[in-house]
This record gives C-alpha cells, structure tokens and sequence, in this order.
C-alpha cells in the first residue's frame, strides 16, 4: 500500500464523518421545524405526535409551527394527538396555552362522553398552565361517564395546583363507586400528588378495597405518605440542573408547598430562564411555599414586568402568598398601575 | 528479513477491512432495528423502514447517532490496521501474518461485543438503553487491544499445534 493511499482512504473517512455532521445538523435544532410542521399535517397520528413531541423539546425555537399545533391541539380528530400538541403549545407560548384551555372548557359540558373525556386529557395535558381550569375539572368527578369521571382525575393530577383543592378533589375520587376512578385517584396519591393528613384516612380505608389493584396502589401512597422530606426537596433541587428535568422539578417542588421553603433560593434565578414555563413554574412554586419565600420577593416584582402576561399573573399571586408589606405594596401599585 | 517489499501485501484486504468496518458498523444498528420491528413488532419491510427514518433524528430515539457512535471505535481500529498493516512496506510475510492475526482478532471480538449489546439492548429495553449505546464505544475501543492479543496468540498456538506450516511462529 503506498502512502497516497493512506492519505487517500483517511481522507475518505474524514469526508465521511463530515458528511455525517453535516446530515445531523441539518436534521436537527431549529432547521427541522420545516419538516416538523408538515409531519404534523400527516394523517398518521404516531407521526403527528412524534413531530409535536420533537417541537415541544425544541422549545422557542419551534415557534413557526404554533399555528399548526394550535389547529391539531382545538382541532385534531384524535385525543393523543391533540393533547401532544397541546403539551408542546405550553412549551412554547402560555398565553396560547391559555387559549387552548379555554377552548376546551366548554367542550367538558358537551352532550357526548367521547368530547368531554378529550377535553379532560387534553386539559391533563397542559399541566400546570390548565390551572384555571381545575374548577370545572373537579365538576365532571360527578359526570355520569365513568372514563370521563376517570379522565378528569388524571388531569387534575397532571395539573397540580392548586394544591389544597386538588388533594380534596382526588381524595373524594377515592370513594368514586367505579374501581376505575379510584384506582386512578390513587395512582396520583402513589406516584404524582403528595400526601397530606386530609387524604390519609380514606387511604388507609382504601387498603382494603375488593378490588386488589386499588387497594395495593393505596398501600403504595400510604407509604409515601411521609416521603416530602429535606431529602426530596435537595432532589428536586439537583434536577432544576438537569435542562430537560426542570419543569418537572418546578412542578414537584409547586406540589410541595411549604415544605419545599428550602429551594426558595434556587428559585429565585429561575424566574429569569429563557423558557416562559420555567419562569411560570418557578412563581407557582414560590407561591406555594408561601411566606417562607420572603427572600424571592424583590426577584417576584421584578418578574411583575415579565413580557409574558401569565407569569406576571403567577408572580402577583406569589406576591400577595408571600404577604410581606413590600409585596403587597407592589401588588397594590400595580392595580392601580392596570386600573389607570 | 529482506528489505524488499513483499509482492504479495494484501493491499485489497486492507482496503475492505478498512471501509467495510466502517460501513457495515454505521448500518449495522439500523438493519438490526429494522429486523427487529419485522420479527418482534410484526411489521412490513415498508413499516420497519417508515419507522427507522421516522425516529432517525427524533429526540429519545436518535437512530442516526446510535449508527454513528457503533461505528465510531470501528473507525478507530480501522485507521489502525491502515498504519500497522499499510505504513511499512518492508514488512516480510511472517510479521505481516501476525499482525492481520492481531487485527482479526480485535475485529471479530469487536464484532461479537457489538452485536451482543445492540440485540441485548433491543430484546431487554429499559430506562438505561441510552447508555448502553453511550458506554459502548468506549468499550469496543478497550478491546482493540485485548482482541489484538488473542489474535496473535491465538495464530501462536496454531502454529504450535500445525509446526509444519511453513512461516515461523
């Protein structure tokens, strides 16, 4: 073999791994959403959730495909598609998140189970930014339909907040009558929702329910009853570093309450990530801890002047939980700031 | 030992073993993702394939990178066997011998290794299947030199057993 060859056949290999950089590039980030938004329009649903599940991690970035994803989340004939859309709307524009909520809230009150049941999963969806919408969600566990009862318990437990009415909530669907409602219930007190001293009792009940999967998913969240210790709070903290964790971390720590006043600090910087859920999450969870986020204060008024309207509503009402005569003073210049 | 090249140098081998590994590694993990939704998903060929470049690129999946890295320590052996095997035009046949050895045993032990974690990872999927293909490289890459060994002892022990061969052990 002479030497030409070899320079030759290296020269190959690093055309080759050119080649393939180049390919990756061009297939990923920013420069797929073209592509992404016609998968979207395809008429197979593992495609159309594949692509919106893609765009939603691509996060600003996929912002010229809302207007597609808006159409499939209102407007898609299937329930998973609409509701992988609806999950990758929130990543991108939560007043359009919004929109999507409203736009479904009439839709729980429709004559046929099948739309109601939709509305309920795509709400669940949402996550946390459905939160207006957990009123009406704890209405339908007295629908006639079981799924559709079923439906709005595992969208209420995706929603999270706020904390007191949905443990309420979920703990009345432990004693639905259809083993499937409550066997849901306590899916979401066993894996999602915290324990609290409310839901305890009808737990313990639950551990001797006739249906044996209920009644071993019971004894699981009976076990995790006392699990919102300093341990799961610095865990949580751990995961706000890890990009792709974050807003679960967000979400658990809102779930958390009080009992998460130590992550009030690392809170406090999140209130100004790039990402406008992040910065949502970051005052829900400060909200919900309370007045042990005191030192969040001065970062929450700063946050009253957010460019995205649903944070600046989620910081006012953290304020006004927080309760210190600064915040309120802040909360107070600011209505009479809107009134004008 | 003659300072004459050898006529004989296999410079065709080379050139197949060089980009053979290469390119049969890169595609190795999509043929057998693709084998595997025919036979255990009951997919077409047409399904299997549509599936392939659905999730190429897509987050969680990454087919493309999965291809990439297998191949990558393959690469790596590759530039080596060009080098040790091609560089030195002088080599007499005996040593040349026990170098293609080496380098067949890396590569079959390489193979081996690869071929058990890609199906392994397919048949047994669970939460750390990413690593697998993360930690694999870097493995394939330390049994370079494990498998170079035992090919050389291996050609050893034959010509122990098979004296009569003609080319000193």
């Amino acid at each position: 073999m002479t030497r030409i060859q070899i320079w030759l056949n290296l020269s190959g290999l690093g055309v080759l791994i050119a080649l393939l950089g180049f390919t990756y590039w061009l297939h990923t980030g920013p420069r797929a959403v073209p592509g992404l938004i016609t998968q979207l329009h395809d008429e197979d649903t593992t495609e159309q959730i594949l692509a919106a599940q893609w765009l939603a991690k691509l996060g600003p970035d996929a912002k010229p495909a809302l207007p597609s994803l808006i159409d499939l989340a209102l407007r898609g004939p299937d329930q998973e598609v609409s509701a992988a859309a609806a999950t990758a709307i929130r990543m991108l524009n939560l007043q359009v998140a919004r929109d999507v909520v409203a736009g479904y809230l009439p839709a729980l009150w429709d004559a046929d189970p099948a739309v109601r049941r939709k509305a309920c999963v795509v709400l669940g969806s949402l996550g946390p930014v459905a939160k207006p919408a957990v009123a009406s969600l704890i209405t339908m566990l007295d629908d006639t339909d079981e799924l559709v009862r079923e439906h709005a318990v595992g969208a209420l437990g995706t929603i999270g907040i706020p904390q007191t009415e949905i443990v309420a909530a979920l703990t009345k669907a432990l004693r639905d009558s259809a083993s499937v409602v409550r066997y849901r219930a306590a899916a979401q007190f066993a894996f999602h929702i915290p324990v609290t001293a409310t839901s305890l009792p009808t737990l313990m009940e639950l551990r001797n329910d006739p249906d044996k999967s209920v009644a071993s998913l019971a004894e699981v969240a009976f076990e995790h009853a006392h699990r919102t210790d300093r341990r799961d709070v610095s865990n949580l903290v751990s995961l706000l570093e890890r990009p792709g964790e974050k807003d679960y971390a967000l979400q658990q720590l809102a779930l958390l309450g009080p009992e998460a006043a130590d992550a009030a600090p690392v809170l406090i910087p999140v209130l100004k990530d790039h990402l406008a859920l992040n910065r949502y999450l970051a005052a829900e969870a400060l909200r919900a801890i309370g007045p042990a986020a005191e030192e969040a204060v001065a970062a929450l008024i700063a946050a009253l002047h957010d460019p995205d309207p649903i944070v600046v509503e989620s910081a006012a009402e953290a304020l006004e939980a927080i309760g210190t005569p600064e915040a309120l003073k802040a909360i107070a210049t600011r209505r009479k700031g809107t009134a004008s | 030992m003659t300072d004459e090249p050898s006529p004989t140098r296999p410079t065709g081998l080379i050139f197949s073993l060089y980009w053979g590994s290469i390119l049969i590694n890169l595609t190795f993990p999509w043929g057998l993702l693709a084998i595997f939704e025919i036979s255990a998903h009951r997919r077409t060929a047409g399904e299997a394939f549509e599936h392939l470049s659905l999730h190429f690129f897509a987050p969680g999946y990454h087919y493309f990178l999965v291809g990439v890295l297998s191949a990558a320590p393959f690469a790596a052996w590759a530039v080596f066997l060009l080098f040790h095997l091609g560089w030195n035009d002088r080599l007499e046949s005996a040593q040349r011998s026990r170098r293609m050895a080496g380098m067949l045993g890396s590569l079959l032990l390489m193979l081996g290794v690869n071929f058990w974690a890609h199906l392994s990872a397919l048949m047994y999927p669970d939460a750390q299947d990413a690593l697998v293909y993360f930690f694999l490289p870097y493995v394939l890459i330390v049994l370079i030199p494990l498998g170079y060994g035992i090919g050389r002892v291996l050609l050893r022990f034959a010509k122990v057993i098979r004296p009569d061969d003609g080319e000193p052990a």
